[in-house]
């Protein structure tokens, strides 16, 4: 227990300075005190841009991963298959297309795009789950098919994406994952929903105990696991698709973040919903950070940074798959 | 608590039938066995019982009430079962899956209260597992593992207990092992047992009540004594066997041919 303890304290300490350094840097620099001073009382021209610009991100950028690593963990749980991902199974692509498509033909609709976006997700979790079940759900078909489903939605999108320049300027925010130009109706809109999802996945972890067993040992346990299953996966759904809405589309987080809190964490849900919460705030964070200061002014997206960790990171886990626990 | 079989069809995809017309009771206080060749629909029958399928037609009556009719949670306060092959994660120890066995009287996020501690202690203790409480289910051996889930099972503080094929994959000491805990929570904690067995002379060596199936139909019925003759087995199993009889052993069988 008291590893777990520090694993927190060290992830949430970790976090802090992550945010207070985030803030910070960049193309403009304020020193912290300046910061603090400037947001309180006001009357600093760069602390206001700081607020403007640099603050909405950085809290959608923490949301965002919050979201799709505790959508990874409820995935993972529910679908009993450690590779089960929003952006791996599809849910990302589903709803970043049909988020797409209404934006671009219904402009006006803007704000409900969460709301289309969350419909995409759960259609492709719904053609997921259907053309996977097959008298239970086979851990490699349900992949095999969720890479297909991935596949077909993001090539909708992409082939939407070149059908014309007009497009393809109001759009592109949807489909790629720049969190520049986040204003904090962004954050709101984000906070609001993703709020929500998180608050919801934080009570599934004992029904999310109960998953990760078998549907015979769950069922015997009296756990009415239809229903459940139905429930998490629509809180999953609901993260995937707000993080997809306002942060685009970023992979391997629903993947890494939970993995990796499994090591320190253990497999008890209860703990792990919010450690990979944390965890997943913080790689995303780090990852706009490490992006938009690296190579400043030129800006490496929040998404590219994590495909090129996430990659060979996928590696290594696989290759030591024997000593991470399975589920 | 008895259990009350009625005209059960079922059949797991609708073209061919899995179990016709089976019909059975489940005595209070007693082992019941259910042997059959494979295939014979021994574990569909159990699950028949415990809801986790539904029959075409038919009924199971729980001290008279509709078995459909209980709530997962209300049922899964009455009935156990030890499922074959079950899974956990690998760093689960023993005493947090005994824990899960009070879910049914859970509600979301409350903490454990007093009554929850007794029933773990006591189901540690009845499955002979406490010693090893702190251990993780991946460091246990097959036996302990399958007491470790037994274990689970008694904390729910049911009456009725299920163990589909028990013994599988244990090596004959841990088997009787396994099948003498049966045994005394039968006779000292009044449990009723229904399982699942392969090996003949188990069934009739633990057992109380012997039903016999084949192609999904029950074909015997019994006391040991009463069921288990040549004629029923070579019909059953098509295997000659002779059934002998001593002071040491009691009644068993012994295969002489096919």
């Amino acid at each position: 227990m008291g590893k777990k303890i520090v694993s927190f304290g060290i992830l949430i300490a970790l976090l802090l300075v992550t945010i207070l350094y985030s803030a910070a840097t960049g193309s403009i620099k304020v020193g912290l005190i300046e910061l603090a001073q400037g947001l309180i009382w006001g009357g600093n021209e760069s602390v206001e841009v700081v607020r403007d610009l640099r603050l909405p991100r950085l809290f959608v950028a923490m949301l965002a991963g919050a979201a799709l690593a505790v959508s990874g963990v409820l995935l993972q749980a529910v679908m009993r298959n450690p590779l089960a991902d929003a952006g791996v199974i599809g849910i990302s692509s589903g709803a970043g297309l049909v988020s797409l498509l209404m934006v671009t033909i219904f402009p006006a609709l803007y704000f409900w795009m969460p709301l289309f976006s969350f419909l995409g997700g759960a259609l492709a979790c719904f053609l997921v789950y259907s053309l996977s079940w097959r008298s239970g759900l086979s851990p490699l078909r349900l992949i095999l098919v969720g890479v297909a489903v991935n596949a077909t939605f993001t090539g909708l999108g992409q082939s939407f994406n070149y059908r014309g320049s007009y497009a393809v300027t109001s759009v592109n925010q949807a489909i790629s994952s720049i969190f520049t130009l986040k204003t904090w109706s962004d954050v709101e809109i984000m906070a609001l929903y993703g709020g929500i999802g998180l608050v919801l996945a934080m009570l599934m972890g004992p029904w999310c105990n109960m998953l990760v067993l078998q549907d015979k040992t769950a069922k015997s346990l009296g756990i009415p696991v239809t229903k459940a299953r139905l429930i998490v996966s629509a809180i999953a759904v609901l993260l995937a698709s707000v993080a997809t809405a306002v942060g685009g589309l970023i992979a391997f987080v629903g993947l890494l973040v939970p993995h990796i809190a499994r090591l320190f964490i253990g497999s008890d849900q209860k703990l792990l919903l919010p450690f990979s919460a944390l965890g997943g705030a913080w790689l995303i964070l780090a990852a706009d950070t490490l992006g938009r200061t690296l190579l400043a002014p030129t800006e490496i997206p929040a998404s590219i940074v994590m495909t090129v960790i996430g990659g060979p990171f996928l590696i290594i886990m696989l290759r030591r798959s024997e000593r991470v626990h399975g589920h | 608590m008895c259990m009350d079989i009625k005209a059960i069809t079922y059949s797991h995809d609708n073209r061919s039938t899995h179990l016709s017309d089976v019909s059975a009771y489940i005595q209070e206080g007693a082992i019941t066995t259910i042997i059959g060749p494979n295939g014979c629909g021994k574990s569909t029958l159990l699950g028949i019982m415990s809801q986790h399928y539904r029959p075409q037609s038919g009924r199971v009556l729980l001290d008279g009430k509709e078995l459909s009719l209980l709530k997962p949670r209300e049922l899964a306060q009455k009935l156990a079962v030890v499922h074959q092959q079950q899974e956990a994660p690998g760093d689960t120890t023993v005493e947090k899956l005994v824990r899960f066995g009070r879910m049914p009287y859970r509600r979301l996020w409350r903490t454990d209260n007093d009554e929850d501690e007794v029933a773990v202690e006591w189901a540690l203790h009845a499955a002979g597992i406490d010693h090893k409480r702190s251990s993780i289910l991946a460091h246990l051996s097959g036996g302990e593992r399958q007491r470790a889930w037994i274990a689970m099972a008694l904390a729910q503080r049911t009456q009725l207990l299920f163990l589909d094929e028990p013994t599988t994959y244990l090596d004959l000491y841990h088997q009787l092992e396994l099948l003498e805990l049966v045994r005394t929570l039968n006779r000292e904690s009044g449990l009723t047992i229904v399982m699942v067995l392969h090996d003949m002379n188990q069934a009739i060596r633990y057992s109380d009540h012997i039903i016999i199936m084949k192609e999904g139909r029950i074909v015997g019925e019994g006391t040991p004594k009463s069921v288990m003759t040549e004629e029923m087995i070579l019909n059953t199993y098509q295997v000659k066997v002779a059934v002998k009889s001593d002071a040491q052993s009691g009644l068993y069988m012994v295969p002489v041919g096919l």
